[in-house]
């Protein structure tokens, strides 16, 4: 690196654009995971294009708690977990902190059976995908260091232009595309409502909170240079969105207008074969495995950090395994027990556990909202960078909205 | 002895057994003290006006807190400002284990009686503590019993730590007299660890020496968040006092604006080391090299080299002079002479008695691959590095250096958490 070579103007700023982005796109590209495309393929084949406007919403929401996050990395220099630990003491760590072990498990699950179903659309068994996933992140995120794991995640973002190209083979009608994303539409039926909240789930995760803040933190940046990273989750929540839309795009024009519903990603590749030929099938196993592994990638290390920060224990990767027991091995447990959990436990019992990590993770990200908000409007924390009245409202209006539809479907059972 | 948490929300009792409020805080004085002593008592839910109570007027803490005195003959505390507030300030805070040489979790604090005084004697980083403020304690004993383990509650002295609260001057003095105990390297370390604001606010007490011995350990990240934020001045003053090869690599890895303008503050013949440094690729022989080596020029007696190395500036910044090297008038190596073969030689002979005048030498493009093989093949500790147009000596590699590429760096800088570049 000492070895100066000039480059020309236009290389240098794209590589310096890609030197910005990183974190940022990094978790938006990660929302369209496994779980996440099951939820789009399922919104397009059941609704069709009337509910592209949620996405366009949600892309506002995403931006301002993903900014405020990036905010308070950039100002403290600390991760989530830290500041919650400062400033709300153990027991309310204790507590966020097992749910998000419990969540980002049942997620990493999750993502092991992406890469399964992916994998199985190829005709490839997962006793052969799922450990050869496992082992090649595991090694990777171990021995790699973050730079080159960043690198790697980057590249694995641009399989999600295998949804752009399916469209193409669509050949959808935009006028109708750009009514739906305009145009609010509601339906008040318990199905749309659930939808909404599946779709929020997949999009503002705890973990991504936790991740974002975390390499924001790390990279250094500090508030004069924190531009770029506005930038980068501005791009990256938009990107991750258009992909999100695009999904539903192409479920919409070619299930919902024959009615056909589906509700996971293999169900959609499967229906949409014959409807646009096998390109889309294996398009459609692309994006589904490059998403599963950046959030692979990212999840079991992002949830270790989170553990370690909270609880001060020591760090590992830069560190022996001796020095940072409980580092390898909340990593170890988490990777290991979700390949076991996905090439051994019968898929009734996975899909309980999953629906129940699902509702911790829907308990944990009002709760995280609040705390999130708390921080970043402390003056002692944040300095002269507190949230501004229109960031409160918008953030604000969200928690009160995702609080309200958590309680009511939790409430729902007793009320019967 | 007793913990904070165990104090904390407890209510205290007059010395007629009324209740005058609940313990919010403890504040304490003089914490640059080995066993700083309780100043005071921060109250919540208190009966009017009396929001502290001074320690003098405590008569126990434990297994209830009690007064001296009746409640109207409380002497009225007014915090002057430089107290430090155990649960809002120490409490879950990242602190330095100066004995331990690591970053820990505040998980509780403890608290002594000496005579009459009440004391902080530690902190307790230990998941014991983290049980004790669940209120788990008993439940871990029982733990600890069914797997045989010990119950060790690893309380850290106060004396061995420093607290890294970056917005208070003379607690941060404190801390740094404190940090600079430790090996350069240790202190990279937990720098690395550290949020960039503290790592920055820590450095800035250190002389240019502490803080160039420290950031020759540092990760790249760290050394350009600490440079970037200094001074140019002062930036270049540190870049003088680190090693020429350490700090070429760190001027090579910023931008060529920022890089030229240290180098042109620089002490010219500093700068000169590192320009010529900063032309070899940073994986070669010179890329890797240092330019202070121990020299004397030809024809000397023992005496009169050991007597030129006394007061040679070149010599005396050489880390380690294994050798000494002696070198004609246009600087080209005539032979190598090791200094404990220098130091037993008899002080009247001429030093060419003794030096080997063939000795290994490497051209500053080859790989370090190559040269470390060389240093381990000739069993050397340094290996001069000669241009192979002019033979003139340009530096020597030291062991250390060539053998960082076969050793896994990854125990010697850190890799960053999240951090890509």
């Amino acid at each position: 690196m000492r070895r100066k070579l000039k480059t020309p103007l236009w290389l240098a700023r794209f590589v310096t654009f890609f030197a910005i982005i990183g974190p940022g796109l990094i978790t938006a590209s990660a929302d369209n995971d496994a779980p996440g495309i099951a939820t789009y393929s399922m919104a397009g084949s059941r609704y069709g294009y009337g509910f592209l406007w949620v996405i366009v919403a949600i892309t506002i929401g995403e931006v301002v708690i993903q900014e405020m996050a990036a905010r308070m990395g950039a100002v403290t220099g600390k991760g989530t977990a830290d500041l919650i630990r400062e400033r709300f003491g153990v027991k309310t760590t204790t507590f966020a902190m097992f749910c998000l072990l419990l969540a980002n498990l049942g997620t990493t699950i999750a993502e092991f059976a992406g890469i399964a179903a992916a994998g199985e659309l190829f005709g490839i068994s997962r006793f052969i995908t799922v450990p050869l996933a496992g082992l090649l992140i595991t090694l990777l995120v171990l021995k790699g260091g973050y730079n080159k794991v960043e690198k790697v995640m980057l590249f694995l973002c641009l399989s999600a232009l295998a949804y752009v190209a399916t469209v193409f083979i669509l050949k959808p009608d935009w006028g109708e595309i750009a009514k739906g994303a305009l145009v609010p539409h509601l339906e008040l039926s318990k199905g749309y409502i659930l939808t909404i909240l599946a779709v929020i789930g997949t999009t503002i995760t705890p973990w991504g909170i936790f991740y974002l803040q975390a390499s924001v933190a790390d990279k250094g940046v500090d508030m004069d240079k924190y531009g770029h990273t506005k930038i980068d989750v501005g791009f990256g929540a938009g990107w991750g969105n258009i992909i999100s839309a695009f999904i539903i795009i192409t479920t919409a024009a070619a299930l919902f207008t024959k009615g056909i519903v589906v509700s996971n990603a293999t169900e959609a590749a499967l229906a949409l074969e014959p409807l646009a030929g096998s390109a889309s099938r294996i398009l459609f196993a692309v994006g589904l495995l490059g998403a599963s592994l950046l959030a692979i990638s990212v999840l079991p290390l992002a949830t270790t950090y989170a553990m370690c920060e909270a609880f001060g224990f020591e760090r590992g990767l830069n560190r022996p395994v001796k020095e940072a027991p409980a580092f390898y091995t909340t990593f170890s447990v988490i990777t290991i027990l979700s390949i076991f959990s996905i090439l051994f436990v019968p898929s009734e019992s996975l899909f309980q556990f999953m629906l129940y990590s699902q509702s911790l993770n829907g308990i944990l990200l009002p709760i995280l909202l609040v705390l999130v908000l708390i921080l970043a409007n402390s003056r002692t924390i944040m300095g002269r960078w507190t949230n501004k009245a229109f960031q409160n409202v918008l953030a604000i209006a969200m928690t009160v909205m995702i609080f309200g539809i958590t309680v009511v479907l939790f409430a729902e059972p007793f009320l019967k | 002895m007793i913990y904070l948490s165990q104090l904390l929300n407890q209510p205290v009792w007059d010395a007629f057994g009324h209740k005058v409020g609940k313990v919010k805080d403890i504040l304490v004085n003089g914490t640059e003290k080995n066993m700083p002593p309780l100043a005071a008592l921060s109250l919540k839910n208190h009966i009017e006006s009396v929001d502290f109570v001074d320690m003098s007027q405590v008569a126990t803490l434990w297994p209830s807190i009690t007064l001296k005195v009746d409640q109207t003959k409380l002497n009225p505390f007014a915090p002057k400002g430089h107290e430090l507030y155990l649960n809002e300030r120490v409490m879950d805070q990242q602190i330095v284990d100066i004995e331990g040489k690591r970053l820990v979790r505040v998980n509780d604090l403890q608290i002594g009686r000496k005579g009459d005084a009440f004391l902080l004697t530690g902190v307790d980083a230990s998941a014991n503590g983290l049980f004790r403020r669940l209120g788990l304690e008993s439940f871990n004993r029982a733990i600890a019993r069914i797997v045989k383990k010990e119950d060790k509650t690893q309380v850290i002295p106060w004396e061995t730590v420093a607290s890294i609260e970056h917005d208070d001057p003379l607690r941060l003095s404190v801390s740094q007299a404190r940090l600079v105990q430790m090996p350069p390297a240790d202190i990279a370390a937990i720098l690395d660890d550290l949020d960039h604001h503290t790592s920055k606010a820590l450095l800035q007490g250190f002389s240019d020496e502490q803080l160039a011995d420290t950031l020759e350990e540092a990760s790249t990240e760290v050394q350009l968040s600490v440079l970037s934020h200094m001074h140019p001045e002062r930036a270049a003053d540190i870049l003088e006092e680190m090693d020429p090869d350490e700090a070429a690599d760190l001027l090579g890895d910023m931008d060529d604006k920022s890089s030229e303008q240290l180098l042109n503050l620089m002490e010219d013949d500093d700068e000169e080391d590192v320009r010529q440094l900063l032309a070899y690729p940073e994986e070669s022989a010179g890329g890797i090299m240092t330019t202070e080596f121990a020299r004397i020029p030809d024809n000397y007696t023992v005496e009169a080299a050991l007597n030129y190395l006394r007061s040679n500036e070149d010599a005396l910044k050489d880390e380690f002079m294994f050798y000494v090297y002696i070198l004609d008038e246009k600087e080209r190596l005539k032979g190598v002479v090791s200094l404990r073969d220098l130091v037993t030689a008899p002080l009247g002979s001429p030093v060419s008695k003794w030096f080997d005048d063939d000795p290994a030498v490497v051209d500053p493009l080859v790989s370090q691959e190559e040269t470390a093989y060389l240093v381990a093949k000739y069993d050397l500790m340094a290996i001069p590095v000669v241009d192979p147009d002019t033979n003139k000596m340009l530096g020597i590699v030291t062991v250390d250096d060539a053998l960082d590429t076969v050793l896994p760096t990854a125990w010697k800088k850190k890799l960053p958490r999240f951090a890509a570049r």
